[in-house]
């Protein structure tokens, strides 16, 4: 049997994400100072270290990177960027969607369940949606073929249940969790905005008030 | 005096009881259209001060100190009120106090009385009114002001939160104990009352709005950090649906890499299994075990890929053996059926069972010839009549059937 520490340390060699929401032990386990410390110190013996993002005291995720980069480590890395960068609009798409299929003026954040049920029928009788829907799951990330909503919503789930962005607590039901990986994709935006100073909130505050002119 | 007013209240509550859903409807709905009543009743209950109209023309409303009652009886969390006048309590707390001391001076025990019973009403009404608002602030900080929809009215009323808890703090900080303490004098219930029992009230209070007060601001940070992220993916699905060709820069090529996009390849792969470690003996082995009834069932799986062609023919007709005794029933009704006048006395199932020499224990045999009489179908049941013979056994009244015999009816 593995022990917590070994668990964790499996989890972070796999290339997974550790959330609350994934594995609430493991998280506690890495918020604690003294067991960071003693994970830390395997992960640098293989050249890893522990990378966390966001803040706050419920919302971090951790993940593995390296603790110094040479020339290999640089390819990998920016392998893995390309590959963000290139999900980061397909996956923003996913999120609006969902926000408006549900609703809500909050976008989804770790811990928030979604039923597919009901958001399938609210996006089956909304034609925009539909729309949307049918763009979306023709991206290569979520790559499906079906012509159907049902087809679309279930295999675009699955993807993000592979992906790692979703959790699917029961098989047998279509409920789903968002884990931290989300919270991930803000920090990213975040990031992306503040770096090349898009300063898109004030684009989006412009939107809304053109909004409500009209 | 006191019970004309006990009278009063009482049939003015009763009033209340009778029109509880006129009152309820006006509760939810806010107002009542004038449609909705009788006339009489609405003359009753605006008489009675439950309903009013605002202003000329409009609908009637309920009244403030109603609304309130049911507020706090149902635990509304549409209940925002939140009286932050603490100045205006104290002050009659002195005047009443002086009210009291200046009877007392003069001897007069029942005015005095009455005075200290209305001064401790009014304490006890006002601490029991700031528990209430900070309950009130603990429930809607509970549900995350649930009640409102949409993350900017949570945030306005979080803000409307924060202005009363800040109200309600400078108005507990205006209360001057010393004032109290020197109104109070030497008396000694009206120190503990004033004096003992408000501070400790009141020192509660702030501490727990202290509380409060910080949990809204976390709140506040919350909410606000969430509009952000609203704000921010709904900037950048803009932003790249404006600029088609826009790019994201190579962030990872600068010197110094940003840890969030530091992630590691994965690099565990599947372990090997080890043969020779001796606890792992029993997993292996079920392991191994489960490999061979794989192959056993894929085997079977390709043999019935050869199999022959199926002819397609008639079945060959058979007959279902039945049970012996179940035959013997049937000989039994047969036997009857052949040999007893409809209505006459039949020959009993032992009696049978012992003429036929059959080899079945007695009591299965009743139960078989029970059974075979209530399995036959309804049309030919009615042919027959099934007569049991019994006993009662005396002191619990149990029956037992001894002998059940067969007729035609």
């Amino acid at each position: 049997m593995l022990s917590a520490n070994g668990q964790v340390l499996e989890r972070l060699l796999k290339g997974e994400f550790i959330c609350r929401t994934s594995d609430e032990d493991s998280w506690r386990l890495l918020k604690n100072p003294h067991y960071r410390e003693q994970i830390e110190s395997h992960l640098n013996v293989l050249n890893r270290t522990v990378g966390e993002s966001g803040s706050g005291s419920d919302s971090e995720v951790f993940f593995c990177g390296y603790q110094t980069l040479g020339d290999a480590e640089r390819k990998v890395v920016s392998a893995q960027f390309k590959e963000i960068v290139n999900s980061l609009i397909p996956l923003s798409q996913w999120l609006m969607l969902v926000q408006e299929a549900e609703g809500n003026d909050t976008p989804l954040t770790e811990g928030v369940p979604i039923r597919l049920n009901e958001i399938q029928t609210t996006i089956e009788e909304t034609p925009a949606l539909r729309e949307e829907l049918a763009k979306l799951s023709h991206f290569r990330l979520f790559g499906s073929q079906s012509a159907m909503v049902e087809g679309q919503i279930k295999q675009i789930f699955k993807r993000l249940v592979e992906l790692g962005y979703l959790l699917r607590p029961n098989p047998e039901k279509q409920h789903y969790i968002a884990t931290g990986k989300i919270d991930y994709l803000y920090e990213v935006i975040r990031f992306i905005n503040e770096t090349e100073a898009l300063d898109l909130e004030a684009h989006a505050e412009a939107a809304s008030a053109q909004g409500s002119l009209l | 005096m006191s019970h004309n007013l006990h009278q009063a209240g009482s049939k003015f509550l009763k009033m209340m009881a009778r029109h509880s859903d006129t009152i309820m409807d006006a509760y939810l709905a806010g107002s009542l259209g004038d449609h909705k009543l009788e006339p009489k009743v609405q003359d009753k209950l605006v008489k009675a001060g439950v309903l009013y109209r605002p202003e000329p023309g409009a609908d009637l409303h309920l009244r403030h100190a109603v609304r309130n009652l049911l507020e706090e009886a149902l635990k509304d969390e549409r209940n925002r009120q939140i009286d932050a006048n603490a100045g205006s309590a104290v002050a009659t707390f002195k005047t009443l106090a002086q009210h009291y001391t200046e009877s007392r001076h003069q001897g007069d025990v029942a005015a005095s009385d009455a005075y200290y019973r209305d001064l401790s009403e009014h304490v006890y009404a006002f601490s029991e009114g700031l528990q209430h608002s900070i309950r009130v602030m603990w429930s809607r900080i509970n549900n995350e002001f649930g009640y409102v929809g949409s993350i900017n009215a949570k945030i306005r009323e979080n803000e409307l939160a924060q202005s009363q808890v800040s109200e309600l703090l400078s108005g507990l900080e205006m209360i001057s104990f010393e004032e109290l303490a020197d109104i109070s004098g030497d008396i000694r219930e009206l120190r503990r009352l004033l004096v003992s029992n408000l501070q400790q009230t009141i020192t509660g209070c702030i501490q727990e709005l202290g509380v409060v007060q910080g949990r809204l601001l976390k709140l506040l940070g919350r909410f606000r950090h969430i509009q952000g992220r609203a704000k921010l993916l709904k900037g950048w699905l803009l932003y790249t649906s404006q600029h088609p060709d826009y790019e994201v820069a190579n962030h990872v090529a600068h010197k110094q890499l940003p840890m969030l996009f530091n992630q590691a390849e994965c690099i565990i792969a599947p372990a090997s299994v080890d043969i020779q470690n001796a606890t792992h003996e029993a997993d292996l082995m079920r392991q191994a075990a489960q490999v061979k009834s794989n192959q056993l069932l894929r085997n079977a799986v390709s043999e019935a890929q050869h199999a022959e062609s199926v002819v397609l023919s008639e079945n060959e007709d058979f007959e279902l053996n039945e049970h012996p005794i179940k035959a013997a029933v049937s000989n039994y009704f047969v036997h009857v059926i052949d040999h007893v006048k409809p209505g006459a006395d039949s020959i009993s199932a032992l009696q049978y069972l012992e003429q036929e020499a059959l080899d079945y224990d007695a009591e299965s045999w009743l139960y078989q010839v029970i059974g075979g009489y209530e399995g036959l179908p309804e049309s030919q049941k009615e042919f027959f009549e099934l007569d049991p013979e019994f006993d009662v056994l005396v002191p619990f009244a149990n029956v037992v059937i001894k002998d059940v015999s067969v007729g035609l009816r």
